[in-house]
């Protein structure tokens, strides 16, 4: 009897995995079908263009936490100015950003409060952990602080500091507008508008 | 009962609960309120605090005397070198060292001021920015960066700089750094009056903060406010001159009272806090002291690096400094100090090891929060956030 | 008045309701039962010789480890705004039910200081218009700043230390 259900057993992992392959090569072509227009090269610079007009307006909503805060109000300040980068406009509203700069120890009773942020800004969005507290944790390995903010919200940019200095973030906000640019007109700049 | 349960009674009320959620830029970090408004005017106000609660007094416990003292610069980050301050007095009576170096303190009082200074922009250009004026905001930390600059050459950390150390300071001032703060010195009054040019008779300024957020000076003291809050209500309390510590009877200043108590006397009492830091420290590095820049006893403070070569109970100091820590007898006390927003101190229970058994930081903006809320009542809800600013709270040493 | 005074101006008046008055590296400090805690701060506020008008802070503290008896205390900074002295009052708390009646009748600063002694420690503040928690969320179970409350719910992610890591999990498994 045993030889007998693993025999059955096998085939049908194996029509499972045919269906699988099936439904992924539809998918595929679903795909395919669909961008067909959007992936000749034509549309691959339109990606492109559009990838260079994101990065150079990326609009941080102000979610300032605890003491990296005050690093991003100086980056955004005369000094270190980033509005030569585009990121000028703090929107309080997340509805009107697209970057959020989680600047500042995540507390277990603000996660929830980050993740409603986060669901609420519109796509494409993108996430920089400012300094060491929402990159991993930070000096604070308790009971009281979400060990990275990643456990949260997709991160894409982590700027090691305690706090890290303006010119770090500034090198952080270029490293994404890099990101930004070579995702463009890819899938994966596709995936964060879907 | 929950806020949810709260709102499904408020349909037979009259009032509308608004939420200046923990994500707001007016609420100065991550603050949260639930108003009720009748219209635009707020009946009450519930604050919802704990949004940054950072478990620093549970981590301290676990952490030597010198660990503990990174962390308490991330307290009120905003002026990270008076929590060095506070924490490192109250290990000091707790290891009996009544007196360091003339030298130390002066570097103590130094940055200490430096960084009320640091603060008190911060406060002005944030204060500034939500009630309206955004060109101070863009000139107050364009000064803060110049204090920053002075930190960052003394300790090597723009903000938090950990600077001082229990026994004295972490390194000696360099020449470039003591002409760096004659030459603040030496501009900053002028910055100073190009703020006020820009407030103080500004008609629209005194439109918002005159007579709004009112404080009178028994109810002050009652809701246990603190610095200039207190002293805008005309209690002249300050604890550098009521209880001096780090040889502040050394230097001749002023403290600023007012007598109203609302949002435009708290911001002159600032200003001109401002001005008298600018004059203690003008003082302090005129007559910097020579002489050791932190307590010789090598069982507190690490030896010179250069008799580690030579001298045998010095290798033997160090070794035991760096790795157990100072062991501090056994006592509890606390030690109030003067903090830009008010009485900073901590309050220490030692077990003789080399951890605190207990460390509690008193937070003045901590304190100051239910009174801030007993204010917003009977308020227009633009007021709220003029409140918010004058009691400037920063939301790390309330949290903790 | 300095520190010796107050405390003798204690131990004269308030008598039997002290445990104990002493001057503890030039602060005074009195001890008192929490059932007499209402009485003498009622008194130390209003004495024209003390006026101590202004709350400092209220902080606890858990001795589980030092092992005595009784294991918690509510520790109360008070500041006198006229005459310039400080005196510390120590309220002893038992194990089962620490139990503290409020003082936000004298000094409505006491609001949130109390709240946070139940909070992070579970002190029951009798009187207290709003016992809520204040700094943890409203339904985290537990009061964190109990010595028997671990520090880290969680093991430590990043370790160069394979036998170190391996070992705090012991550790941490033998204390729960």
């Amino acid at each position: 009897m045993g030889l007998i259900d693993q025999a059955v057993e096998s085939i049908e992992t194996e029509v499972n995995n045919l269906k699988l392959n099936a439904k992924d090569a539809f998918d595929q072509l679903g795909a395919e079908f669909s961008g067909a227009i959007y992936d000749s090269i034509l549309t691959t610079k339109l990606g492109k263009i559009v990838g260079w007009a994101q990065k150079n307006a990326l609009w941080p909503a102000t979610f300032g936490l605890a003491c990296c805060a005050i690093e991003m109000m100086a980056m955004a300040n005369s000094r270190w100015d980033a509005a030569r980068f585009g990121a000028e406009v703090f929107r309080a509203s997340p509805r009107q950003a697209d970057l959020m700069i989680v600047s500042g120890r995540v507390s277990q009773k603000m996660a929830p409060v980050l993740k409603r942020i986060y669901n609420q800004m519109a796509d494409p969005k993108w996430v920089i952990a400012m300094g060491a507290c929402s990159s991993c944790g930070g000096i604070f390995n308790n009971y009281a602080i979400v060990q990275g903010v990643d456990r949260v919200v997709p991160v894409d940019v982590y700027v090691p500091g305690c706090p890290p200095g303006p010119e770090a973030l500034i090198y952080g906000i270029i490293k994404l507008q890099e990101k930004i640019l070579n995702e463009a007109g890819t899938d994966k700049a596709r995936q964060r508008v879907a | 009962m929950s806020v949810t349960e709260q709102g499904l009674l408020e349909r037979d009320k009259d009032t509308m609960t608004l939420n200046m959620g923990p994500q707001h830029p007016s609420t100065h970090g991550v603050f949260r309120m639930i108003l009720e408004m009748d219209g635009e005017i707020v009946r009450s106000s519930e604050p919802d605090i704990g949004f940054l609660h950072t478990g620093i007094e549970k981590t301290a416990e676990v952490k030597r005397y010198v660990h503990c003292i990174p962390m308490t610069d991330r307290l009120d980050y905003l002026s990270p070198p008076q929590n060095n301050l506070a924490f490192c007095l109250t290990v000091e009576k707790l290891l009996g060292l009544d007196e360091m170096p003339a030298r130390a303190d002066y570097l103590r009082v130094i940055m200490c001021e430096l960084g009320r200074i640091g603060s008190h922009l911060v406060w002005l250009g944030t204060h500034a920015l939500d009630i309206g004026a955004m060109t101070v905001f863009l000139y107050a930390w364009r000064e803060r960066e110049l204090v920053l600059d002075l930190n960052e050459m003394i300790s090597g950390v723009r903000m938090m700089t950990s600077y001082i150390r229990i026994g004295g300071v972490a390194q000696d001032a360099t020449p470039q750094w003591i002409q760096g703060v004659r030459e603040f010195v030496d501009i900053f009054p002028a910055k100073i009056d190009e703020y006020e040019s820009l407030l103080t008779n500004n008609p629209i300024w005194m439109d918002r903060t005159r007579g709004i957020g009112t404080l009178a000076r028994e109810d002050a003291i009652n809701w246990s406010m603190s610095g200039p809050i207190l002293r805008a209500s005309g209690v002249k309390l300050d604890w550098r001159k009521q209880r001096p510590y780090s040889r502040y009877d050394d230097f001749t200043f002023d403290i600023p009272t007012q007598e109203h108590g609302d949002i435009y006397d708290r911001y002159l009492v600032r200003i001109e806090e401002m001005r008298q830091s600018r004059e203690i420290i003008k003082q302090a590095i005129n007559q910097l002291p020579d002489g050791p820049y932190k307590i010789q006893d090598n069982k507190v403070s690490l030896p010179e690096r250069d008799t580690l070569h030579t001298s045998m109970e010095a290798l033997i100091h160090h070794f035991k400094l760096v790795s157990d820590g100072v062991k501090v007898p056994p006592g509890e006390t606390y030690v109030p100090t003067e903090g830009p927003r008010g009485e900073v101190g901590f309050y220490i229970v030692s077990d003789g090891s080399n951890t605190p058994y207990r460390m509690k930081l008193r937070a003045p903006s901590f304190m100051a929060i239910p009174g801030m809320c007993h204010l917003m009542t009977d308020s227009f809800i633009a007021d709220v956030v003029a409140i918010i600013g004058s009691v400037d709270i920063v939301m790390g040493e309330v949290d903790r | 008045m300095t520190s010796e005074e107050i405390v003798a101006k204690c131990q004269s008046s308030l008598g039997g309701d002290l445990v104990q008055a002493e001057v503890n590296l030039g602060d005074a400090v009195i001890y008192v039962s929490p059932e007499a805690l209402p009485k003498a701060a009622e008194w130390l506020k209003n004495d024209p010789d003390l006026r101590f008008d202004y709350l400092s802070q209220i902080t606890g503290v858990d001795y589980l480890e030092q092992d005595r008896e009784p294991r918690f205390e509510a520790v109360y900074e008070l500041h006198s705004i006229d005459h310039g002295h400080s005196i510390r009052i120590r309220v002893g708390l038992d194990e089962e039910n620490p139990t503290v009646p409020t003082v936000t009748t004298l000094w409505k600063g006491a609001d949130f200081p109390e709240r946070e002694l139940f909070d992070m420690f579970g002190f029951q503040v009798t009187g207290h218009p709003n016992l809520k928690r204040l700094l943890m969320p409203e339904d985290w179970e537990g009061h964190p700043l109990l010595k028997d409350y671990p520090l880290t719910i969680e093991e430590i992610s990043f370790s160069h230390n394979p036998d170190h890591k391996s070992e705090l999990i012991k550790t941490k498994s033998n204390q729960e």
